[in-house]
C-alpha cells in the first residue's frame, strides 16, 4: 500500500491540538540558564556617543553585560555578502542594531536591566525611502538584468504604449513565535544551539564564526519552528549569536528569545519595491514589449537581497509570453532592519508588476483584463521565457479557460457591472490573475540535500534531513515518501529533529523546495538500503518458498517482504533485518540528492534557472464601500496545478494559507513608519494580518489534475510559495472596482489597497481629473544611467 | 483581610505568595506551573494564542467565559477557575474539538492552535452551531499558516454530540462553589514591595483604601490597563479592583432605560442590547473580540476616556448618564459633560464610575452608527460616528451627531446639528453643512489613518446614513 497520495494528518497534529507540542521558550531553563536581552539604536542611523553601563552592572541578578568588543570571533557577519555587524561597532544601522547584550538570572530583571542602559547617539543622516536612495545612489548591488528582443525599438513602433509607476510596500512575517533560540555550552569549547531557524547550517556557521571556533564545534538543532514563512532563513541566526556571546564568555546555558514587539521592530520584512514601467500592445492587446525597472529597499545590510531581486526579475513575465522584454532591477540600501526572505521570495512583486500592468492596459483600453492575459498567455509555440527557459508541461491556458468556466467569470462579470451602475452604496470588482513560480533556488549549489536513514533491528525508521517543519508539513510528507520506499508502516516511521550533527551543510528549508529536494535525498538512502535488504532476503525467501526468488520479484511492504507472486507466505522484516545484522550489513545509509538540468548564467541573465513551474490562477471578487472604501472579499476561487499531491489534505492548506497571506500583503497589512524610521505598527493592535471574518464567504479551492510533471518527486510539484502570489488577484480586483466607478479614469493606487487608499482613490475617480502619471527617471538619472550600462 | 490569592487550575486549587499577584497569569501558567500550551504571542490581548476559559460562581453555579490569559493579572483571578488547553483533554484522549483539528488539517505550525481550540470548545459548548456563529465566535484569534478555512472546516466537523461540558469535567461540589464565591469577593489586600492590590467590599471600604494607598487605579475587566502593564512594566502596579462592590455587576432594564452596573462585561451587555438596542449590539460586535469583550467593561471603555474608545459616540447621542459614586455621595453626569480633555474626564480622584444608564431609542427615533477601522474585526477604529435622529416626511426634527478619532476626544458636532434641524434629509442638505462639520472636527495622522482619510470618512459618513436610509426606505416600499 501507498501511503503517498494519501490525506495524513501532519506528524504533529495531536501534540498541536493538546498544545504538547514543544516549541523553545517551552522548554525549561536549564540550571544556571541566562536570559539574554539587547539594547539597541534609538536612531536609524548614528553612532554611540555615550554609553553608561554601570548601573546595569550594578543590578542585582545581572550575570553579564557586553557590546562589540567582547565578540570573540568575528562580529561582521552576512549569509551573502560579509557586510553585517552584529553589535554595533562603528555606526548603527537602524533603529533596533544591537548595541549592549545583558545576561540576567531572570526574565524581569532582564527587563528591568534594559531600562537601566544610558546610550546617548549622534545621530547621522537616515536614508529612509528608495527614492531617496536612488537620489543618493546608495545601492547595495550593481544592476541586474533579464533581457530578449529589441525593447526600445518595439516601443517606439508599437501601436500602444503605456507607461507608469506601481509602488509596493513590504510586509511583515508575523510568525506567531518571535525569533528565539538557546545555546548551551559543552565541554572543550563546543556548543549546542537550538533555534527556531529554516536554515540550521548557516545558524551553526555563524555561531561558530560570531565565537571563533570551527564549525565542527556547534551543533545547531531544529525541532520546529512557530511558523517561519523565510523569516527564518537567515534572520534566526542573530538571536543564536547573542546568546552564543553570553554562553562563550559566562559558561553557562544563555536563552535569546525576541518579544513580538520587538520582533516586527527589528527583523527583516518582505521588500519594498518601486517599479518603473512601459508597456506596447497593438490594438488586440497583444503584449510586444515591456520595460520595469525595479527598485527595491534591501535594508541597511545584503543579506538575501540580491537573490530576491533576481527572482523578481526571473518572475516579471510571469504566465505571459512577451517578445521584447527587459527587466532591470537593483537593491537600494536604506537604514532599516535588513529585508529578507518572505515567501515569495521576490516572485510577489515580480508577478504584481506584470498583473499590474495588464490591469492597467484592460483599463486604458476597455477591455476585460482576462481576455487581454489568455490572449497573451505562455502557449505553444509562444512559450519560451525572456531568461530563455522553455516552460515545459504548459497548463497556463488550461487553468485559464477552465476557471473562467468554473467560476462563471463572465455572468459575473456582467452582474457586477449592472450592480455597479444601481448601488448608490457599494461598488464590485472582478479580477482573475495567474502565477507560474519558478521551482528551484536561483543559486545553483542550494539546489542539494542530504539524509540519513536509520534502520533498527525492529524495523522501524529514523530518518533525518536538512529540512525544518515550520508547519508545512515536510516531516509528514518525508515520512510518508519512506514509508512507501522502504515498506514500513507509517507508525514505525520517525522524522528526527533537524540537526546538522545528522545532516551537514544544508540548504534553508525555502524556495518551496523543502520536500523535493529533502524527500528525494530520503529517497535515494531508501533506495540502497532497500536494495540491501532484498539481497539479504532473497536466499531467506527462496529457502522459505523452496524456489529462487528473483530479486526483481520481491516487494517490501507493511513490514512485510514476500515474492509477488507468493504475497500470502511473507517474511516479516524484523527477520531479514536480523539476518542483515549477523552478516554485518550496514543498516543505515546516508543519501544524497541535487536538482539535475537546471543552470543559469547571472551575467547574461539567460539560462534555465528551474526545475519546473507551479501555476495556478485565482479569480477574486470584492465589495467597496463607495463612503468608507472599506474593503471585502466576497468571492475567490483558486485553481492550482500541483502535480500529483504527495498529500493533499496538507498541501491544501498550504494553498488557503498561502493565499490569504498574499491577500493580506495587498490589502490590510500596512507598516507604517514614523518619518524618523520608527516602525509604528509592531504589533497586531496596529498591524493587521487578515482574520477570520476576512475569510471570503465563498472560497472554492481545485486542483487540476496534471499527472505530466514527470521530473518532480513522486509526479507532485512544490506548494508553499505559489499561492501566495494569487493573492495579487484581490488587488487587482479593487482595481478594477475603482476602473468601474471612474469610467476607466487613470486612478494611482500603491499596494497595500488599504480601506483608506481605497476611499481617497474613489474620491479621485470621482472629483477629479486623471492625474499626470509619475515619469520614469530619466536617462539621466545616475541609478538609471548605472543600470543601461549593464553589458 | 485576606493577603494572598487563591486560584483554581484545571482543577487544582494554588495558594500564592504575593510575589506572584501583580504577574501575568500566562507567565504563571508557562513559567511556574509549566502549562506550556498555553502560548503568548502579542502580549496584548489582540491575537488570542494565551485563550483559557476562567469561571467564576453565579448565582450558584460556574459561568465560564474564555479570555486573553496574557492580559489577565492573577489578581484578577482571586477565587476563580482557569481551565487550559492541558484541563480540555478528556481522560488522556483527544476531545472532539482536537480530533477535527488534527483530521482537517486545523494545525500548521501549532502555535495558535491551543488558543483556537480552547476558544471553540468553549463556542460549542455555548451553543454556537452554524457557520456565521463560529466565524464571529473566532475573531479574537489569529492564525498565519491556514488561512482559517481548514479550522472553520474543523469547527463544523467537531462531533458537538462527544463533547462534554465543563461542569462535567470539573464537577465542584457545592462546599467548593461557596468557598469559591466567598474568595473572588471577601475584601482583600495585598501590598508586594511598591505594588498594591485592593479589592473592598463596599464603597466606603473603596474610598478608605484609596485614601490610604493613593494613587491607585481602578480596575474592572483589565483589558486596557493589562496590555499598559505589560508593554510599559511600570514600577509599581497599584490597583483598586472594583469585583467585590455590591451591585456593579447587575443590569436592569425598565422605563426605557438600560442601566448597566460597572462589572458588567461587554458580553453580557451584548447580549441585553440585541433585544433593547439592536444597532448598539450590532456595532459592539466588532468591539475587540469575543475574548476581550468577556473580559471588558463598558465603564471601563467611558473611564479610559480614548478619542477612539468604540462606546463613546452612541452613548453621546443616545445621552447616556454616568453615575459617579464618591466616598459620600452619588452624582449623575450626562455622559456629553464626562470628558474634558485627552484621555480626562470629569472625575474627581475619590470616584469611580458605579453604573451607566442608557436611554432606549423610542420607534421614531433612528439610530445608526458607524466604525471605520483597517480591518473589520479586532481592530482599534480609524473614525467612528453615531447619528441618533427623527424625521417627519423626510425632515430632520432633531439629530445628535457624535464622532469619535477626529479630535482628543469623541466630539459632538453642535453646529452641524444645528444646522440640519429643520432642514429636509437630502444630497444638497448634507453638501451644505460639510463645511460646518469640517470646522468642528479636527484629526490628526497618525498609524490609523491620515487627517485626509478622516476629513473624508466625517464627510462621507452622513452620505452613507442618508443612501442607506434611502435604500431601506425603497426596499421597504417593495415590500409593501
Amino acid at each position: 500500500m501507498s501511503y503517498v497520495g494519501r490525506d495524513i494528518p501532519l506528524d504533529s497534529a495531536r501534540g498541536h491540538a493538546t498544545g504538547e507540542s514543544i516549541f523553545l521558550d517551552d522548554v525549561p531553563p536549564l540550571p544556571g540558564e541566562l536570559f539574554v536581552g539587547m539594547v539597541g539604536s534609538p536612531v536609524a542611523r548614528g553612532r554611540v556617543k555615550r554609553l553608561e553601563l554601570e548601573a546595569v552592572r550594578q543590578l542585582p541578578g545581572v550575570a553579564g553585560v557586553f557590546t562589540a568588543r567582547d565578540v570573540p570571533g568575528h562580529n561582521r557577519f552576512g549569509p551573502v555578502v560579509k557586510d553585517e555587524d552584529l553589535l554595533v561597532d562603528e555606526e548603527a544601522q537602524f533603529i533596533g542594531h544591537p548595541v549592549v547584550l545583558i545576561a540576567a538570572e531572570s526574565r524581569p530583571v532582564l527587563e528591568r536591566a534594559k531600562r537601566l542602559v544610558r546610550l546617548e547617539m549622534q545621530e547621522l543622516e537616515p536614508v529612509l525611502s528608495i527614492d531617496r536612495a536612488i537620489e543618493l545612489g546608495q545601492f547595495l548591488s550593481a544592476p541586474r538584468k533579464i533581457e530578449r528582443g529589441e525593447v526600445d525599438r518595439a516601443l517606439s513602433e508599437c501601436e500602444h504604449t503605456l507607461e507608469g509607476v506601481f509602488e509596493l510596500a513590504g510586509q511583515e512575517h508575523f510568525y506567531l513565535e518571535s525569533q528565539i533560540s538557546i545555546v548551551i555550552p559543552g565541554e572543550n569549547d563546543t556548543y549546542t544551539v537550538h533555534s527556531s531557524t529554516q536554515h540550521t547550517s548557516e545558524v551553526q556557521a555563524l555561531v561558530a564564526e560570531v565565537l571563533g571556533i570551527p564549525f565542527s564545534h556547534v551543533t545547531c538543532i531544529c525541532r520546529r519552528m512557530g511558523g517561519g514563512f523565510g523569516g527564518k532563513e537567515t534572520q534566526a541566526a542573530q538571536p543564536a549569536m547573542m546568546a552564543a556571546i553570553v554562553a562563550h564568555h559566562l559558561r553557562r546555558p544563555a536563552r535569546f528569545a525576541y518579544s513580538k514587539d520587538e520582533d516586527m521592530r527589528f527583523t527583516g520584512k518582505r521588500h519594498p519595491f518601486k517599479i518603473f514601467w512601459k508597456a506596447g500592445f497593438d490594438s488586440s492587446a497583444k503584449l510586444h514589449a515591456v520595460d520595469l525597472r525595479l527598485f527595491s529597499d534591501g535594508g541597511f545590510s545584503t543579506d538575501l537581497s540580491l537573490a530576491v531581486m533576481e527572482r523578481a526579475l526571473l518572475h516579471c513575465d510571469n504566465a505571459y509570453y512577451i517578445e521584447h522584454f527587459r527587466a532591470v532591477g537593483r537593491v537600494c540600501r536604506t537604514n532599516f532592519p535588513s529585508n529578507t526572505a518572505f515567501r515569495g521570495f521576490g516572485g510577489p512583486q515580480g508577478v504584481a508588476a506584470i498583473e499590474n500592468v495588464i490591469e492597467e492596459i484592460a483599463r486604458q483600453t476597455h477591455r476585460d483584463a482576462l481576455d487581454i492575459r489568455q490572449q497573451n498567455v505562455y502557449r505553444d509555440g509562444r512559450d519560451v521565457t525572456p531568461y530563455g527557459q522553455r516552460v515545459g508541461n504548459n497548463t497556463l491556458p488550461q487553468l485559464f479557460a477552465t476557471l473562467r468556466q468554473q467560476c462563471s467569470y463572465d455572468e459575473r462579470r456582467r452582474q457586477i457591472a449592472r450592480f455597479n451602475s444601481q448601488s448608490q452604496t457599494h461598488l464590485r470588482g472582478l479580477a482573475m490573475t495567474a502565477v507560474k513560480f519558478g521551482i528551484s533556488f536561483t543559486r545553483k549549489a542550494l539546489n542539494q540535500a542530504n539524509a540519513l536513514v536509520n534502520l533498527y533491528l525492529d524495523g522501524s525508521v529514523v530518518v533525518s534531513t536538512g529540512a525544518t517543519e515550520m508547519g508545512q508539513g515536510v516531516n509528514t510528507r518525508i515520512r510518508q515518501i519512506v514509508s512507501d520506499e522502504l515498506g514500513v508502516s507509517y507508525e514505525k516511521v520517525v522524522v528526527a529533529p533537524t540537526s546538522t550533527e545528522k545532516n551537514n551543510n544544508t540548504s534553508p528549508t525555502a524556495a518551496s523546495s523543502g520536500t523535493d529536494l529533502n524527500g528525494n535525498a530520503a529517497i535515494d538512502a531508501c533506495q540502497r538500503l532497500r536494495r540491501r535488504l532484498l539481497e539479504v532476503a532473497k536466499p531467506l525467501l527462496s529457502e522459505k518458498l523452496g524456489f529462487d526468488v528473483p530479486i526483481e520479484r520481491i516487494t517490501i511492504d507493511q513490514n512485510l517482504v514476500f515474492d509477488q507472486s507468493k504475497p500470502q507466505e511473507p517474511i516479516d522484516l524484523a527477520i531479514v533485518l536480523q539476518q542483515a545484522y549477523e552478516q554485518r550489513i550496514s543498516l543505515g545509509e546516508r543519501g544524497f540528492y541535487f536538482t539535475p538540468d537546471i543552470d543559469f548564467d547571472r551575467n547574461s541573465g539567460r539560462g534555465t534557472p528551474f526545475y519546473y513551474f507551479t501555476n495556478g490562477v485565482a479569480c477574486s471578487e470584492v465589495l467597496i464601500d463607495r463612503f468608507t472604501g472599506e474593503l471585502r472579499v466576497t468571492r475567490v476561487d483558486l485553481l492550482m496545478d500541483i502535480g500529483r499531491s504527495i498529500n493533499p489534505g496538507i498541501d491544501r492548506g498550504q494553498i488557503t494559507g498561502g493565499f490569504i497571506q498574499g491577500m493580506g500583503w495587498v490589502t490590510t497589512e500596512q507598516l507604517m513608519y514614523s518619518p524618523t524610521g520608527q516602525l509604528w505598527s509592531h504589533s497586531p493592535t496596529t498591524y493587521k494580518i487578515p482574520n477570520l471574518s476576512d475569510l471570503p464567504a465563498v472560497f472554492n479551492v481545485s486542483l487540476l489534475p496534471n499527472d505530466g510533471c514527470l521530473q518532480s518527486i513522486r509526479r507532485a510539484k512544490a506548494v508553499g510559495e505559489p499561492p501566495l502570489l494569487l493573492g495579487f488577484s484581490v488587488f487587482a480586483a479593487v482595481k478594477d472596482a475603482l476602473r468601474q466607478a471612474s469610467g476607466g479614469k487613470r486612478i494611482d493606487l500603491s499596494l497595500p489597497a488599504t480601506n483608506e487608499r481605497i476611499a481617497l482613490a474613489l474620491q479621485q475617480a470621482i472629483l477629479a481629473p486623471p492625474p499626470a502619471p509619475q515619469p520614469a527617471p530619466s536617462r539621466q538619472d545616475p541609478a538609471v544611467v548605472a543600470s543601461s550600462q549593464v553589458p | 483581610m485576606r493577603d494572598h490569592l487563591v486560584i483554581f487550575v484545571n482543577g487544582r486549587r494554588h495558594e500564592l505568595p504575593r510575589s506572584l499577584a501583580f504577574e501575568p497569569l500566562t507567565d504563571w501558567l508557562r513559567y511556574e506551573l509549566r502549562l506550556t500550551g498555553t502560548k503568548v504571542v502579542c502580549a496584548e490581548g489582540d491575537c488570542g494564542s494565551c485563550t483559557v476559559l476562567v469561571g467564576r460562581v453565579r448565582a450558584g453555579r460556574m459561568e465560564y467565559a474564555t479570555v486573553c490569559g496574557c492580559i489577565q493579572y492573577l489578581f484578577q483571578l482571586d477565587g476563580a477557575h482557569v481551565v487550559t488547553i492541558e484541563g480540555l483533554k478528556y481522560e488522556g484522549r483527544l476531545n472532539p474539538v482536537q480530533e477535527a483539528f488534527v483530521a482537517c488539517h486545523g494545525a500548521q505550525c501549532g502555535f495558535c492552535t491551543p488558543g483556537f481550540v480552547v476558544q471553540l470548545h468553549a463556542l460549542l459548548e455555548g451553543g454556537a452551531s452554524d457557520e456565521p456563529a463560529i466565524r464571529r465566535g473566532l475573531t479574537g484569534n489569529l492564525c498565519r499558516c491556514t488561512g482559517y478555512e481548514p479550522i472553520l472546516r474543523a469547527a463544523s466537523q467537531t462531533d458537538v454530540s462527544q463533547m462534554r461540558r465543563l461542569e462535567q469535567l470539573f464537577p465542584m461540589p457545592p462546599q467548593l462553589l461557596a468557598e469559591m464565591q466567598r474568595l473572588a469577593t471577601e475584601p482583600v489586600l495585598i501590598t508586594h514591595g511598591p505594588h498594591v492590590f485592593c479589592r473592598p467590599d463596599s464603597l466606603a471600604a473603596a474610598a478608605a483604601a484609596r485614601r490610604q494607598w493613593e494613587p491607585l487605579q481602578v480596575y474592572a475587566g483589565g483589558t486596557d490597563l493589562g496590555v499598559m502593564f505589560n508593554k510599559k512594566r511600570p514600577e509599581a502596579i497599584r490597583v483598586l479592583s472594583t469585583a467585590g462592590l455590591p451591585g456593579l455587576d447587575s443590569w436592569e432594564l425598565a422605563d426605557s432605560r438600560l442601566s448597566v452596573g460597572a462589572n458588567v462585561r461587554l458580553s453580557e451587555l451584548q447580549s441585553v442590547l440585541r433585544g433593547a438596542i439592536p444597532e448598539l449590539a450590532e456595532y459592539l460586535e466588532y468591539f475587540g473580540s469575543p475574548q476581550i469583550r468577556n473580559a471588558g467593561t463598558l465603564a471601563g471603555n467611558l473611564a479610559t476616556a480614548s478619542p477612539i474608545g468604540d462606546m463613546i459616540p452612541p452613548l453621546f447621542v443616545l445621552q447616556a448618564q454616568v453615575v459617579l459614586a464618591g466616598p459620600d455621595r452619588r452624582r449623575c453626569l450626562d455622559i456629553n459633560d464626562f470628558y474634558t480633555g485627552y484621555r480626562r474626564t470629569g472625575m474627581q480622584p475619590d470616584e469611580l464610575i458605579e453604573r451607566v444608564i442608557i436611554p432606549l431609542p423610542r420607534p421614531d427615533e433612528i439610530l445608526r452608527l458607524y466604525k471605520v477601522s483597517r480591518r473589520k474585526d479586532l481592530d482599534i477604529s480609524t473614525f467612528s460616528a453615531a447619528v441618533w435622529l427623527r424625521l417627519r416626511q423626510g425632515v430632520i426634527v432633531d439629530i445628535r451627531l457624535a464622532f469619535g478619532g477626529v479630535g482628543p476626544v469623541v466630539i459632538r458636532l453642535r453646529k452641524t446639528e444645528a444646522a440640519l434641524r429643520g432642514r429636509r434629509l437630502s444630497g444638497e442638505t448634507l453638501q451644505a453643512v460639510q463645511p460646518i462639520v469640517r470646522g468642528e472636527i479636527s484629526p490628526i495622522s497618525d498609524v490609523r489613518g491620515s487627517a485626509e482619510y478622516r476629513n473624508l470618512l466625517a464627510a462621507n459618513i452622513l452620505r452613507k446614513m442618508h443612501a442607506e436610509l434611502a435604500a431601506s426606505a425603497t426596499s421597504s416600499n417593495g415590500q409593501d
